[in-house]
């Protein structure tokens, strides 16, 4: 049982596809889960345990009659509860949405759906992912599984994401990252989380947060099983007029473990010198395993990124209050607080301020593009703190005092506003036992060397393999 | 140094209106430091070299 819960999405579909394991017994080994620990854990919204089990059956019967449709056939997953899933409700953590069944598959749920996965129920997140602490009001704040009393977050927004995965309730997740969503619920819940490139991957079917920011992307336990998703998932989408026709390469090809020559960029002022002191450490400690691995690696700054919070809090504020603003005329009540509260601060940004911000958007992004002319990768924490406890509002970083809200935000959302892809995996442990997680950034539309980068650190270590004490 | 953004209710209760929104005066007290705090960052970028820089959402899409 325990083999089939802490398999690798990739070593699933291997054990399916050989025989060695049936969908059916899969689905149920992680439905027995769900059951035992979900009460605690809070990570999903909805559980499709008997959908679930039909589509494993269904699965079966294909693999015993030699129809064999790919790498994920059997193998179940959980979505994040903003992806439109065809006769299952949709809240995206909302009061509002608490009864909405869609009528159809968001395009990443159907694309997965046809490379033969499974979806196990629908997992919890801030309230229309509009917060980086992963809270909820209506269903329950998702607790991180690392913390045995279970009374520190997750991160957000996609909070049920880190949760299952980091606990075996489910072997992958798809999440939605707009100024972390993805990498910051990785890093505090130790598991490998990928932003891809904007127009990398459909939106098409999920619920908005802010239009230009938001990306879509796996979460898993490995890299590797990022590269399966992504493959899956990614292309050109007539729905989303965002979305690239570039042609999708077979990511798990990258996966070499070779580092040698690959020019690596420590993000240091802004980044890795706000850090904390124990996830500094453990992210120059990475750096240095990626050095005697074969790269080369220097440091580098990027002195714009301090217009980021300002400017992209200008964009997301607009765009968020855009999508809700019927609903927050006439249901303003059903938000929890303080979702409530940030959209209402769209309402005093003018044309010119998000204008401004999106010139800024510009100025940022080529000082991304050239400091990758120079290397294939950059290096920096995904999130300068580890999991911080419910309801704790304030910390300390390197450079002084900062809200929490803001310090688990403010690593990610640089590459929310440039759109470059960013993976987050974990690269140590905190004194009191909690992850840390390190970032890599790539080039546009080079996942393939994102990957190959995390792959490659995780055949070096294994914080990736280390299971939470609930666990 | 550009000095701190203040910003009355009665100016927030006009600027919601024009957007649809009736918000109490509590509320928009409540408000008040979020978007006097969010204004002021915004000063600022006024102040970055930018100007020849077109506005751009995402650029990427190929």
């Amino acid at each position: 049982m325990s083999e089939l819960i802490w398999a690798s999405m990739a070593d699933l579909g291997r054990m399916i596809a050989t025989k060695e394991a049936s969908p059916v017994e899969v689905v149920r080994a992680h439905l027995d889960r769900i059951a035992a620990l979900d009460a605690k854990l809070r990570a999903f919204i909805t559980v499709c345990a008997d959908a679930a089990l039909q589509a494993a059956r269904a699965a079966e019967a294909d693999l015993m009659a030699g129809k064999v449709v790919g790498p994920l056939h059997g193998v179940p997953w959980a979505p994040k509860d903003l992806y439109s899933t065809k006769g299952i409700r949709t809240t995206g953590g909302s009061k509002i949405l608490a009864d909405s069944v869609p009528r159809a598959d968001a395009t990443v749920v159907a694309r997965l759906g046809a490379a033969g996965a499974i979806v196990l129920g629908k997992l919890n997140m801030h309230e229309f992912a509009y917060g980086p602490e992963g809270l909820n009001a209506h269903y329950g704040d998702a607790r991180n599984p690392w913390d045995p009393g279970a009374h520190r977050i997750t991160g957000g927004s996609s909070s049920g994401s880190g949760a299952a995965v980091a606990a075996g309730l489910a072997p992958g997740s798809l999440g939605s990252d707009t100024g972390g969503s993805i990498r910051i619920p990785a890093s505090l819940c130790g598991i490998t989380g990928l932003k891809p490139t904007y127009g990398r991957v459909s939106r098409a079917g999920v619920l908005p947060l802010a239009w230009s920011m938001d990306h879509v992307g796996p979460m898993t336990r490995t890299a590797r099983d990022c590269a399966l998703i992504l493959h899956a998932i990614a292309g050109y989408d007539p729905a989303d007029p965002t979305t690239s026709v570039l042609p999708v390469p077979d990511y798990t090809k990258a996966l070499t473990g070779d580092m040698t020559g690959l020019r690596v960029g420590l993000l240091r002022a802004h980044f890795t010198d706000v850090a904390a002191a124990d996830v500094r450490a453990a992210v120059e400690a990475a750096a240095k395993q990626l050095e005697r691995a074969g790269a080369i690696v220097d440091e580098v700054n990027l002195a714009q990124v301090i217009h980021v919070a300002a400017a992209s809090s200008a964009i997301v504020a607009s765009e968020a209050l855009a999508y809700h603003a019927a609903w927050m005329r006439s249901r303003a009540q059903d938000y929890q607080p303080d979702v409530r509260e940030r959209l209402r601060v769209g309402a005093f940004v003018s044309g010119t301020h998000y204008l401004r911000a999106q010139q800024v958007r510009a100025l940022v992004s080529r000082e991304v593009d050239e400091a990758l002319a120079k290397r294939d990768v950059l290096l920096a924490p995904a999130t300068p703190i580890p999991a911080t406890i419910l309801g704790e509002r304030q910390t300390t970083l390197g450079d002084g005092k900062s809200d929490v809200r803001s310090a688990l935000i403010r690593l990610t959302r640089p590459f929310n506003f440039s759109g470059h892809p960013a993976c987050a995996a974990p690269c140590g442990f905190t004194g009191s036992g909690l992850p840390i997680g390190l970032q890599i950034v790539g080039r546009p539309f080079d996942e393939a060397t994102v990957l190959r980068v995390v792959d490659a650190y995780q055949r070096l270590t294994d914080w990736h393999t280390r299971r939470p004490p609930s666990a | 140094m550009l000095a701190p953004v203040e910003i009355d209710v009665a100016t927030l209760r006009r600027m919601a209106a024009l957007g649809g929104f009736a918000w109490t005066d509590a509320e928009l007290e409540s408000l008040r430091p979020t978007v006097e705090r969010l204004l002021e960052m915004l000063e600022r970028l006024e102040a970055v070299p930018i100007d020849e820089l077109e506005p751009t959402t995402q650029y990427r899409v190929l």
